[in-house]
């Protein structure tokens, strides 16, 4: 069947496609980012932000506003569009937004062990899980002390537990290990996800190829960098690495045998997109950051996925974009508030 | 009505507001809803502007009276509409309602979180009394005999629990007991399970009465749950998990003893708690009450508030930053009106220094104007559905007001379904001031409700041509008796009884003297509607009608364009497209009007054989041939038709290039003769006023780009050339598709000829077969399916699909012929949504 989904696409997920294109029409533009990096003070931002598409979702806050609001009302009015198409999605797309959510789930499980670890109490922590990945029993990981029994105890009856494979050890949960925990969930999932995309066929898998490609190798460039410095052996990390990107398998295999940033970039150079990114990359002040590069590439990919019709990468595409837009705004708005306006223009426009 | 026909006189006007009186006099304008303000600061963004703060305190406020009605509708109480209309708060005034209405949401805050907490409290005691009661069942020692059936367990392990069993053995059995919302309770218990392995027990049950949930204020049942275990450790990891699943947990006493006295403990503050929270409701009332009867008046003051702000943000100050200055759109007969509502702005405000009004010139198109009234609107509201006019131009709504209903009606003829109609519309136009018609929110039955009266018309012209079709119900009426005389016919061809028993269909033949006596005094001989031959008359008759009313709404269309010319000093355009445009109409498709009428009076009965096809005349005059088979119609034909062609055909080349080349040769010839002059006189005016007072909005740029207008016109000679040609060409193509067009009269009054006559043969027929009381009863059911068909389908379905063809003749056929179409509306500044009507 793939190949033809187009013409019986709009049937279950028309409603819900069009939908998405009206919310991405919302999304703020580069005079937008303009006129905000010119207020003043957090009112002026909000007084801005009520000509665009948010609306007065800040109006019936009372007390000063503070950054955290904002962000979480940002957060908040990302969270009901998302559960709104969630609610309203047939099979496979449900799957497909499910699988948006998961990557915010092993981010709130991480999150929730690593401030667990460091006796932070569980109340404290959950405000800062991200919403979207929020699940029943996302509170009760505090109370594992190792992979296995998180894995046998609460993350079984989750969706995460089909990731979970690699990583059960009986190892005590101590910062590296719940930081190659991560990554190896990362790693699953992806993989999990790229695997699904390739199912769906047609221009769903065309469109999330890149996008989740690009996903893939990111996080390897990024686990290499970071790894450098500590204990984590060549061939621990090469393990780490997710198998469904561009760089898969020689690239994966340089990168594995890098042993400072210089050659992480040459192992770059090996692929044109990449070469760009780490060319754009300086250290200035005034300069890009790699992780800043990054984003601005993977935003240049989600903004492709509009351009195609009747596929699910859209979804992803709008999810990703809106949270750009929140990092941007809340970057604007730290800048503002901290009177730090010579780095308030390091915002990553997306139209 | 004098505005009807042409868009009124809108000037640009500057205000020069004196700042202390700025407010009381724009309030006043508001009041009244005579100007359009602009933007003079189209660059500035929202937070830079002057009265950002003012607006900042309507938005505080405003917030603070949504927090208010959130409150009143958590009470369930009703927001009734502002009944006066209050006038926009003067700076005191609004530092009053701000203060009290802070105070009231401050003092209302206070009560209901008051209450909050008494509620939560109360809530958590009768929640512990439960657990205490319900976990009785689980705890206390079995009654020897008939003991309550065990609610449901985790496992058949639960003799367990016995507590004799526990004495026995001799092992502390430690109790975690609370309530968990009842969706989390699978989880909940799946977890307790593989976390602890089992060495506990937990039993669930529900609670007997719903309670609130704090977090969605909604009423559930929760679920007490009571667990029992071995061991301190596993006794944090219970208490961690529950934590996890935001249960409520309370202490379980151990004794028996002891938990009786807890409850009879609970039952007295439950009794007290109960009586403060009744006061307290009661306090919460009377601070909702006072809400209540200050909220709407407040609402629409402090809008009023913002809208006066946000237009003050629109003006510009001057340079001594004394007096702002606002830009408006004023229609010329109210400017009195607003010197009056400056001067009482400014009385008001106790300024002693006036503020004024002064025109100022401008090169942009001013916005158009057409004030209306309950009767003209829905008819301007069908020609700004195709555009709104440009300024001055002119309308054609006023003879829509009787077009429309006339063309609807050719389509529509039956006397019986326009009464219907008629009646409809005249109820609603009766009952119009009836708030529940008014205040439908039906969006359908308001676009019915707001053409009441073009529904009047259509009805009312309806019932008139049905009377020209003789069809009422499809049915034929005698009103006059027939001139067919059918007892003359057969006495002269000497008909037996016999002969007609045969012969279903007789001719009967108006050569015959006495047969036919002359045309019926008014509409169709209904003896028409017996004839087998009906419907070729008809058509014939329709067809030809449909042309002739055609061509003569389109002249009409072509001869409105003399007001337009006239008015907007364009008389060259009345020789040099008016004219051919109306020789090359009248030439062609007026002498085809021309030829029907001659036929219709020339041709009688008793040469009918021999009359001329109008059809092979009319193509022979385009061919310039005749034919033998076709006998001409008058003498001198076809001389008189080739020069009509050829008038025809020389009226084009002078549409094409006649306006391009006089605007081509008015150019040149000022330019040879006096170059300067003209565009220094034009920039003039405009330069002066920029120091004196013209547009503040205008910039050099504009000011620029307007003297460089008479060069851009001879640079764009190509542009006028192409418009024209494409005008021409559209133009006489336009004729011939249009009168074309216009055929849809008579497809559509055939189709409901013809629909109403199945409905009545196919169905209302069939009630009459049997003229006995059997048959009358028959007749009710074949009547209401009658009469449900008769309204869905011909009523409102075909008179649909008329009024679409009726508007399309309108906005095509009718309007392209002079109407222009592409102003845009003056949007005062009201408070008042409908301050025109």
């Amino acid at each position: 069947m793939p190949g033809y989904s187009e013409f019986y696409f709009n049937v279950d997920h028309g409603y819900l496609e069009g939908l998405v294109r009206g919310f991405k029409a919302g999304i703020l533009t580069s005079a937008d980012y303009v006129n905000l990096a010119q207020c003043e003070t957090l009112e002026d931002l909000k007084l801005h932000l009520q000509t665009t598409d948010y609306g007065n979702f800040l109006a019936n806050e009372t007390g000063p506003l503070t950054i955290s609001t904002i962000d979480d009302k940002l957060k908040a009015k990302l969270l009901t569009e998302f559960h709104y198409f969630r609610n309203h999605a047939f099979e496979p797309l449900a799957t497909f937004l499910n699988f948006i959510t998961y990557s915010y789930m092993i981010d709130n499980v991480i999150l929730l062990i690593t401030g667990t670890l460091r006796q932070r109490p569980i109340a404290e922590l959950v405000p800062k899980c991200h919403p979207l990945g929020s699940f029943e029993q996302m509170e009760a990981v505090s109370i594992a002390s190792n992979p296995t029994e998180l894995f046998n105890a609460i993350l079984v009856d989750t969706p995460l537990a089909a990731f979970f494979q690699d990583c059960l050890s009986e190892n005590d949960l101590d910062e590296m290990n719940i930081e190659i925990m991560r990554n190896k969930l990362y790693k699953s999932y992806l993989e999990a996800f790229y695997k699904f995309c390739e199912k769906q066929g047609g221009t769903t898998a065309e469109i999330m190829r890149p996008i989740l490609e690009f996903e893939a190798d990111r996080r390897a460039f990024i686990i290499t960098i970071n790894s450098f410095g500590t204990e984590l052996s060549k061939d621990d990390r090469e393990k780490l690495y997710p198998t469904c990107g561009k760089l898969y398998p020689e690239g994966l295999h340089l990168l594995a045998n890098a042993d400072d940033y210089e050659q992480v970039k040459c192992v770059a150079d090996y692929y044109a997109e990449y070469k760009a990114v780490f060319e754009g990359v300086g250290s200035g002040t005034g300069e890009k950051t790699l992780e800043d590069a990054f984003f601005e590439h993977e935003v240049k990919l989600n903004v492709l996925a509009f351009n195609n019709q009747f596929h699910f990468g859209v979804f992803y595409a709008y999810v990703k974009l809106k949270e750009q837009e929140c990092r941007n705004i809340v970057w604007i708005a730290e800048c503002i508030s901290q009177r730090h306006r010579t780095k308030i223009n390091n915002y990553i426009p997306i139209f | 009505m004098g505005s009807l026909f042409r868009s009124e006189e809108v000037c640009l006007a500057q205000l020069f507001l004196q700042s202390a009186s700025a407010y009381s006099c724009v309030s006043e304008l508001g009041e009244r809803g005579l100007l359009e303000f602009r933007d003079l600061n189209p660059k500035v963004s929202a937070f830079q502007r002057r009265f950002v703060g003012e607006v900042r305190r309507c938005e505080e406020m405003e917030k603070t009276f949504t927090f208010l009605q959130q409150e009143l509708r958590g009470a369930g109480r009703v927001l009734e509409p502002c009944p006066e209309n209050p006038r926009a708060p003067l700076a005191r005034e609004a530092l009053r309602v701000q203060e009290q209405s802070e105070q009231l949401a401050q003092e209302l805050r206070e009560v209901s979180r008051n209450r909050a907490s008494l509620r939560g409290r109360l809530r958590e005691l009768r929640q512990y009394l439960h657990v205490l009661r319900e976990g009785q069942r689980f705890t206390s020692l079995p009654a020897p005999l008939g003991s309550p059936p065990r609610p449901r367990a985790l496992s058949e392990r639960e003799p367990v629990l016995d507590p004799s069993l526990h004495q026995h053995l001799d092992r502390k059995i430690n109790f975690v007991a609370g309530v968990i919302h009842p969706w989390r309770v699978n989880a909940f218990e799946r977890l307790l399970w593989r976390a602890c392995r089992g060495y506990l027990v937990a039993s669930f049950v529900e609670m007997p009465e719903p309670m609130e949930d704090p977090a969605t204020g909604e009423s559930i049942t929760w679920v007490i749950f009571l667990i029992s275990y071995w061991g301190e450790q596993i006794g944090q990891k219970i208490r961690k998990i529950s934590d996890c699943f935001h249960c409520h947990m309370y202490p379980y006493p151990e004794s028996e003893a002891s938990r009786a006295d807890t409850m009879s403990g609970l039952h007295n503050q439950i009794q007290d708690l109960s009586v403060v929270l009744e006061e307290t409701e009661q306090y919460l009332a009377q601070v909702l009450d006072k809400v209540v009867l200050a909220l709407p008046t407040w609402r629409v003051q402090v809008q009023k508030m913002k809208a006066i702000y946000l237009i003050l943000n629109q003006c510009s100050f001057d340079v001594t930053e004394k007096c702002l200055i606002a830009e408006v759109w004023c229609p010329v007969r109210d400017l009195t009106q607003v010197q009056d509502a400056l001067r009482q702005g400014s009385y008001k405000s106790g300024s002693s220094v006036e503020c004024f009004v002064q025109r100022i010139p401008t090169s942009e198109s001013p916005p158009t104007l057409i004030r209306t009234n309950k009767f003209t609107a829905g008819f301007q509201s069908i020609v700004d559905a195709y555009g709104v006019a440009s300024y001055q131009e002119v309308n054609p709504a006023p003879y829509a007001i009787i077009t429309f209903p006339f063309i609807f009606a050719i389509m529509f003829g039956d006397v019986g379904h326009g009464l219907l109609m008629f009646l409809f519309a005249l109820w609603m136009v009766l009952y119009e001031n009836s708030p529940s018609l008014q205040q439908a929110s039906n969006e359908i039955w308001l676009t019915f409700f707001e053409g009441r009266y073009l529904i009047l018309l259509m009805g009312a012209f309806s019932i008139y041509t049905g009377f020209i079709y003789n069809e009422c119900f499809s049915k034929a009426t005698v009103i006059f008796p027939s001139a067919w005389s059918v007892a003359t016919m057969a006495n002269h061809s000497s008909w037996s009884s016999a002969y007609l028993a045969t012969h279903p269909s007789l001719t009967l033949d108006p050569n015959v003297t006495g047969v036919f006596q002359g045309p019926y005094p008014f509409g169709i001989d209904p003896i028409w509607s017996l004839a087998t031959n009906h419907l070729n008359f008809l058509n014939s008759f329709k067809m030809k009608m449909s042309v002739v009313l055609g061509i003569v709404h389109m002249g009409f269309g072509v001869l409105l364009g003399v007001f337009n010319h006239v008015h907007f000093q364009q008389r060259h355009r009345l020789v040099l497209e008016l004219l051919p445009e109306m020789v090359f109409l009248l030439a062609l498709f007026g002498y085809l009007v021309f030829l029907i009428f001659y036929k219709w009076v020339k041709f009688s009965a008793a040469d009918s054989l021999v009359a001329p096809s109008i059809l092979i005349h009319f193509i022979d005059m385009f061919l310039f041939t005749s034919n033998a088979g076709n006998l001409p119609l008058y003498r001198g034909q076809v001389p008189v038709q080739t020069v009509l062609v050829v008038l025809a055909l020389a009226s084009v080349p002078v549409l094409l290039l006649g306006t391009p080349l006089y605007l081509c040769c008015r150019q040149r010839a000022p330019r040879t003769g006096r170059p300067a002059p003209v565009t220094a006189e034009e920039q003039e005016p405009l330069l002066e006023g920029q120091e004196a007072g013209s547009s503040v909005n205008a910039t050099k740029e504009d000011v620029e780009s307007g003297g460089h207008g008479p060069d851009a016109k001879h640079s764009d000679f190509a542009e006028i050339f192409m418009h024209q040609a494409i005008h021409t060409i559209e133009y006489c193509l336009g004729c011939v598709s249009n009168t074309a067009s216009y055929l849809r009269l008579w497809a559509l009054s055939l189709a409901h000829a013809q629909l109403s006559e199945v409905l009545w043969t196919m169905v209302m027929r069939n009630g009459f077969v049997r003229l006995n009381y059997v048959g009358g009863v028959v007749l009710v059911p074949v009547f209401a399916a009658f009469a449900v068909l008769t309204v869905a389908i011909l009523l409102v379905m075909e008179g649909l699909s008329a009024f679409l063809h009726a508007l399309r003749l309108h906005w095509v056929e009718f309007q392209n012929k002079f109407y222009v179409g592409a102003g845009y509306k003056l949007c005062p500044f009201a408070f008042a949504p409908n301050a025109w009507e």
